[in-house]
C-alpha cells in the first residue's frame, strides 16, 4: 500500500474504541465518512460501519470488495428509462418534434409525417411513454439509487460528476441524449480513470449538443479539411442546436418531399457560421485548468479551433462524429504547445489528453474534491495529497479520493459537521436517516424542485453550487422544515417511512429524546434544541404523535442541515 | 469573487453579533420598528414580468405602419380593422386593448426594436443572458436584479425586499442578497397537513433555531421567520382587490395580484418577478384569435387590474415586461413564426413618460433586418433596464449590475 499521510491514523481508524484523538471514537468517524461519502447514515448503518472499521468500509466503497447491491438492481428494473436506447429518446424527440409541426402544418406532406411518427413509434420499445416520462423517471431512480445504494461513495461521486460535467436536461436534443450520458459516460467513469470522463463527456452527444460545439464550424477565413465544399445546408450533423425540426429535410424535393420554401429559407438562416467558443472556453474554465489556470483568450479561440468539426452524427445513431469539412486545417497552439497543421481528430484528442494531465486540471479537480469530501474551504493540506495521488496514479479518481479520506484533514475535528448540506443531500440524508423508501414515482424529485434542485435541471454550465452561502437562503429553510415535519409524520408524498424501526414510540419524552438525539442527530443535539423540542412536547400525551414531532423537529432543525 | 455586503454579513454575522454591531440586524430592527409605527416610507418598486420563451413583439405591438409587416404575414397579422392604434405607426394587439386607457393617460411607454446584443436563438441561452445581465457570458453565477440588491444600500432591507414568484428563485434574483422565491402568499411559511398547527410548529422551528443555528443558517432562518411573522402582522392576503379590479383567474393574474397585496401591505418590496409562459408559438399563431390571443388577453387582463386595484399609488410601481427575443418577421410554414431577435416590451407606471414608443424603429425591409430575417435590436436591453433602474429605483451606479455596459444616449423613459 502506498505511502500517505492519513495513514498513520490507520490502527487509530481500524480499531475501536479509539484512543481520544481526533477523531474521538469509532461511532464518530463512521458517521463522519458516511456523511461525507455518503448520503448520511441510516439506521444502525454508524454502528455497523464502527464495527467493520472505517477505513476497510471505504476500501469497500472504492470497489476494493466486493459490493453487490441485487436489491437495488432489482428495483432499477421498474425505470423503462434504463432500457431505453439514446436512439430510442432521440426518436420520441423527434416524434414529438414532428406532432407539433403537424398541427395545422400546411407546409409538410402529411403522409410522410405519418409515416416518421410510425418509424419513431415502431422504434420505442416503451409504447406510449414519452420523453418527460422517462426523463422524470431518470430523476426518480438517480434519487432512489442515492437513498438505497449500497454504493455510496459511487453515487455521491456520480453527482460529483454529473455536476461537474453539467448538462441541462430540458435543452432540446440534450431531453433525448441526457439519460444516455448519465448512464453510459459520467456514471461508468465516475470511479475511473479522470481522462476517461474528459473524453467521454468531450464526444458526448449531450456535451456537443449542449455547449454548441456541434454549431462550432471553422471560420470561412480558414482552410478547412475540403475547402471547396462549404457545410451544406442538408448536413443534419451540423444543423444548429435549438432547431426544433430534426426530422424535416431541408431541401425541398429531397427525399421525395414537399418542403415549405419559407421554411427553408429560414432553415438556412440558421446554419452556423463560424466558430463558437462555448465548449472550448468551459473546457477550460470548468472542465479542467479551471479559471485562474493561466489560460488565454488566444488559447480558448485555438482551442475552439481544434474541436471545429467535433459534431453529432445525426444520420445515424446521434453518437460522436468528427467532420472533416467542418474542422479547421490551419496549425494551432495552446498553452504553449504547437499543435500542427491538418491533424484532424488527432489534435482534440491530443488535446484532451494534455489537459488531463495538465498541473493546473489536477490542482483545480482535487480542490473541488477536497471543497465537496472536507470542507467549503479546501484545506492545502488534503489539497496537496490529492495531488500527489493525481500524479502518482494518472488521474486515477479512486486514488484520488482515498488520498483525501487519507489525509489527517477529513478527520480533523474542525471538519466535522462542518459543511452545509444541500438540498440534494438533506432530501437523502433525512430519508434514508428515518428508513424511508422512496416508492419510484417522480414524487420525490418533485420535493426537491420545491427545495431549489431540480435533478439536472441547472441551466448554466458550471452546475450547481458545492457551497453553503449558495443553498442556505430563508424560504429555502423554511421548505425544508415543512419537509422534514411531512417525512417525520409519513405524510410526505413518495416515500413511506417506518419509525418504529428507528425510534420507539415512548411516553417518556427523555427517553424520545435521546433515542432521537442518538439515531438521527449522532449526539450532536445541543441543550438549546433539546429544551425546544421538550417544551414541544410537553402537552402532547399521544406517544406517536410526540414521536413524529420530535423527529421533524429534528430533521428540520439546524443540526441536521450540517454533515 | 468579490465579496458582497451579504455573504460578508452571513460569513461574519457572529463575530458582528458578538460585538454587538451587526448593521443587518440593525437595519432590519429599525425597520421593525418604524413598521409598528406604521412610519413605513412608500418605497418604490419594480416588478419585471418575464415574457419566457420569446413574444412575438411584432403582434404584441405591431408595427402597423410598416408595408413588410403585411407583405410578410399573411395568415398571422392582425386585421387591420381590429387593431387598438397607438401613434399612427404602431397598434395594440386588441387583446391588449385594456391598455390603451393606460396608454391614453400617459402611464404606459413602449420601447420597440428592444433586445440582446447576443444573436443565440436558444431560448435558454437567451434568458439566461437577459436575467444575468451579461449577454454571451455564461460563467455569471448571478442575476442583475441581486447585484442591484447588493449594491444600492438606500432601501430598507426588508425580507420582502426582493420577491420571485414561482417554486425557485430565478437566476435574476440569484446572488449573495437575500430573495424570497414565494410560490404562493397564501401557503407560505412551515406547514402541515392540519393549518392549525402551523403557528406552534413555527414557534417551535423558530426557538429551536434561536438556540441552535449559527452562521448562515442562524441569519437566513432568521430572515424567513421575520418574513412569516411580518406576513402574519400584515396579512397581505386578505386584501381584496381595490377599486373594483377584476384580477384574471390565471396563473398571471394571481401572482399579480400578490404583488400588489404585498406592496399595499407595506413589506418593503422593491423588486418583484414574475414569469408568464406560453409565448413560443412556432405553430398555429393565429391574428386577432388563437394561441398568442389567448395569451395576450391574461397579460392585458392582469396588467390592468394589477394598475387598477394599486390606483394611486402606481406612482410608485413600475412593472418593466421582457421577454428573451422576438420572432421572425416572416410567418412560417405551419402558421406561427421562429426564433427571432428584437422584440417590444412595455414599461407601465411610475414616472414614466408614457403615450409613447420608444428606441429607433429599424424598419422591417429584408436589408434592415438582422440576418436578413429578423427585427433588429437598436436597443440594448441593459440600456433600457438601466434606465429604469435610474429613473424610477434611483440607483446611481450600475457598473456592477451591468458590469462592462456602457450605455449609448438615454431613451429618456422618464422625466
Amino acid at each position: 500500500m502506498p505511502h500517505v499521510p492519513g495513514l498513520r491514523l490507520l490502527p487509530l481508524l481500524l480499531a475501536a474504541p479509539l484512543a481520544a484523538q481526533a477523531p474521538s471514537n469509532a461511532l464518530d468517524s463512521a458517521r463522519h465518512a458516511l456523511n461525507r461519502l455518503g448520503y448520511g447514515p441510516t439506521p444502525g448503518q454508524v454502528e455497523a460501519v464502527a464495527r467493520e472499521g472505517v477505513l476497510r468500509w471505504v476500501d469497500r466503497q472504492l470497489g476494493f470488495g466486493d459490493l453487490r447491491d441485487p436489491a437495488l438492481a432489482s428495483r432499477e428494473a421498474d425505470f423503462a428509462v434504463l432500457r431505453t436506447s439514446r436512439r430510442e429518446m432521440v426518436a420520441l424527440h423527434t416524434d414529438q418534434v414532428t406532432r407539433a409541426l403537424r398541427a395545422q402544418a400546411q407546409g409538410a406532406d402529411s403522409a410522410t409525417i405519418e409515416r416518421m411518427r410510425a418509424e419513431a413509434r415502431a422504434l420505442s420499445r416503451t409504447g406510449e411513454r414519452d420523453l418527460r416520462t422517462l426523463n422524470a423517471e431518470l430523476q426518480s431512480v438517480t434519487l432512489l439509487r442515492a437513498v438505497a445504494s449500497e454504493r455510496q461513495l459511487g453515487e455521491v461521486l456520480a453527482d460529483f460528476w454529473t455536476n461537474h460535467f453539467n448538462v441541462y436536461i430540458a435543452k432540446g436534443f440534450d431531453r433525448a441524449y441526457f439519460a444516455d450520458y448519465l448512464e453510459r459516460t459520467i456514471r461508468a467513469h465516475a470511479l475511473g480513470r479522470f481522462e476517461d470522463l474528459l473524453v467521454g463527456t468531450a464526444t458526448s452527444p449531450a456535451m456537443l449538443f449542449y455547449l454548441d460545439n456541434v454549431q462550432s464550424v471553422a471560420d470561412t477565413t480558414a482552410v478547412t479539411a475540403q475547402a471547396t465544399r462549404r457545410p451544406a445546408a442538408n448536413r443534419p450533423a451540423q444543423r444548429p442546436g435549438q432547431m426544433p425540426r430534426p426530422a424535416v429535410p431541408v431541401r425541398p424535393g429531397e427525399r421525395g418531399q414537399a418542403m415549405d420554401p419559407a421554411m427553408v429559407e429560414q432553415l438556412r438562416a440558421r446554419m452556423p457560421r463560424g466558430l463558437n467558443e462555448n465548449y472550448a472556453r468551459e473546457l477550460l474554465e470548468l472542465h479542467t485548468l479551471g479559471v485562474d489556470g493561466g489560460y488565454t483568450q488566444d488559447d480558448v479561440i485555438h482551442v475552439a479551433r481544434i474541436l471545429t468539426g467535433w459534431t453529432i452524427d445525426r444520420r445515424g445513431d446521434h453518437g460522436f462524429q468528427f467532420l472533416a469539412a467542418a474542422h479547421d486545417r490551419g496549425a494551432k497552439t495552446v498553452l504553449g504547445q504547437a499543435f500542427p497543421a491538418g491533424q484532424g481528430e488527432a489534435e482534440g484528442r491530443a488535446l484532451l489528453a494534455m489537459l488531463a494531465r495538465h498541473p493546473a486540471t489536477m490542482h483545480h479537480l482535487s480542490a473541488k474534491l477536497c471543497a465537496r469530501f472536507v470542507a467549503d474551504a479546501a484545506p492545502d493540506g488534503c489539497i496537496d495529497d490529492a495531488v500527489r495521488a493525481w500524479k502518482r496514479t494518472d488521474g486515477d479518481i479512486r486514488e484520488v479520493v482515498r488520498a483525501i479520506v487519507h489525509s489527517p484533514d477529513f478527520w480533523a475535528p474542525s471538519a466535522m459537521h462542518a459543511k452545509t448540506k444541500t438540498p440534494l443531500e438533506f432530501v437523502v440524508s433525512a430519508v434514508r436517516a428515518v428508513g424511508g423508501t422512496p416508492d419510484g414515482t417522480p414524487r420525490l424529485a418533485q420535493q426537491l424542485q420545491r427545495l431549489g434542485q431540480p435533478l439536472f435541471s441547472q441551466v448554466t454550465p458550471n452546475g450547481y453550487p458545492e457551497t453553503s452561502a449558495e443553498w442556505v437562503n430563508s424560504g429555502a429553510l423554511l421548505g425544508r422544515m415543512t419537509f422534514a415535519v411531512a417525512l417525520a409524520s409519513n405524510r410526505l408524498p413518495g416515500v413511506t417511512v417506518q419509525l418504529d424501526r428507528i425510534v420507539p414510540s415512548t411516553s417518556d419524552p427523555e427517553a424520545l429524546l435521546e433515542s432521537v438525539n442518538r439515531t438521527l442527530l449522532g449526539g450532536a443535539m445541543t441543550a438549546r434544541t433539546r429544551n425546544a423540542i421538550r417544551a414541544e412536547l410537553r402537552d402532547i400525551s399521544d406517544p406517536r404523535a410526540a414521536r413524529a414531532l420530535a423527529v421533524g423537529l429534528a430533521l428540520g432543525g439546524p443540526e441536521f442541515q450540517r454533515q | 469573487m468579490p465579496i458582497s455586503r451579504r455573504a460578508f454579513m452571513k460569513a461574519g454575522g457572529l463575530a458582528l453579533v458578538s460585538l454587538g454591531a451587526d448593521p443587518l440586524f440593525v437595519d432590519r430592527a429599525a425597520y421593525a420598528l418604524r413598521a409598528q409605527l406604521g412610519h413605513v416610507p412608500s418605497g418604490k418598486t419594480l416588478v419585471c414580468l418575464f415574457q419566457r420563451g420569446a413574444v412575438d413583439g411584432l403582434s404584441m405591438i405591431v408595427p402597423a405602419g410598416d408595408p413588410w409587416y403585411w407583405r410578410d404575414r399573411q395568415r398571422i397579422a392582425v386585421g387591420k380593422d381590429d387593431l387598438v392604434s397607438l401613434d399612427g405607426m404602431f397598434a395594440l394587439h386588441p387583446r391588449l386593448a385594456t391598455l390603451k386607457p393606460l396608454w391614453d393617460r400617459g402611464s404606459l411607454a413602449v420601447v420597440h426594436a428592444v433586445g440582446s446584443p447576443s444573436a443565440t436563438r436558444s431560448h435558454f441561452d437567451a434568458q439566461d443572458y437577459m436575467e444575468s445581465g451579461t449577454p454571451d457570458r455564461k460563467s455569471t453565477t448571478s442575476g442583475w436584479a441581486n447585484r442591484y440588491c447588493q449594491h444600492a444600500h438606500e432601501h430598507a432591507e426588508t425580507a420582502f425586499r426582493a420577491v420571485a414568484f414561482g417554486p425557485q428563485l430565478p437566476r435574476i434574483l440569484a446572488g449573495s442578497a437575500p430573495a424570497l422565491a414565494i410560490d404562493d402568499l397564501r401557503t407560505f411559511g412551515v406547514r402541515t397537513a392540519r393549518a392549525e398547527g402551523n403557528d406552534r410548529l413555527t414557534r417551535a422551528f423558530e426557538s429551536l433555531y434561536e438556540g441552535a443555528a449559527t452562521g448562515l443558517v442562524a441569519t437566513s432562518s432568521a430572515e424567513g421567520f421575520e418574513a412569516i411573522k411580518m406576513l402574519k402582522t400584515a396579512n397581505p392576503t386578505a386584501l381584496p382587490p381595490a377599486n373594483g379590479a377584476v384580477y384574471g383567474r390565471s396563473k398571471l393574474a394571481t401572482s399579480m395580484q400578490q404583488v400588489a397585496q404585498l406592496i399595499r401591505a407595506d413589506l418593503g418590496l422593491q423588486i418583484a418577478f414574475v414569469d408568464v409562459g406560453g409565448w413560443d408559438t412556432h405553430v398555429n399563431q393565429g391574428a386577432g384569435q388563437g394561441q398568442l390571443a389567448t395569451r395576450l388577453d391574461e397579460l392585458g387582463q392582469a396588467l390592468s387590474a394589477f394598475t387598477t386595484d394599486l390606483g394611486d399609488r402606481m406612482r410608485d410601481v413600475v412593472v418593466l415586461t421582457m421577454s428573451e427575443f422576438g420572432r421572425t418577421v416572416k410567418e412560417n410554414g405551419t402558421g406561427g413564426t421562429d426564433h427571432g431577435h428584437g422584440t417590444a416590451m412595455m414599461v407601465l407606471g411610475g414616472g414614466v413618460r408614457g403615450k409613447q414608443v420608444f428606441g429607433r424603429w429599424p424598419g422591417l425591409a429584408p436589408d434592415a433586418r438582422h440576418e436578413g430575417r429578423d427585427l433588429a435590436v437598436t436597443t440594448d436591453f441593459r440600456a433600457l433596464f438601466g434606465e429604469v433602474l435610474t429613473g424610477h429605483l434611483g440607483a446611481t451606479d450600475l457598473s456592477a449590475v451591468f458590469p462592462e455596459f456602457v450605455p449609448g444616449p438615454r431613451l429618456g423613459l422618464f422625466g
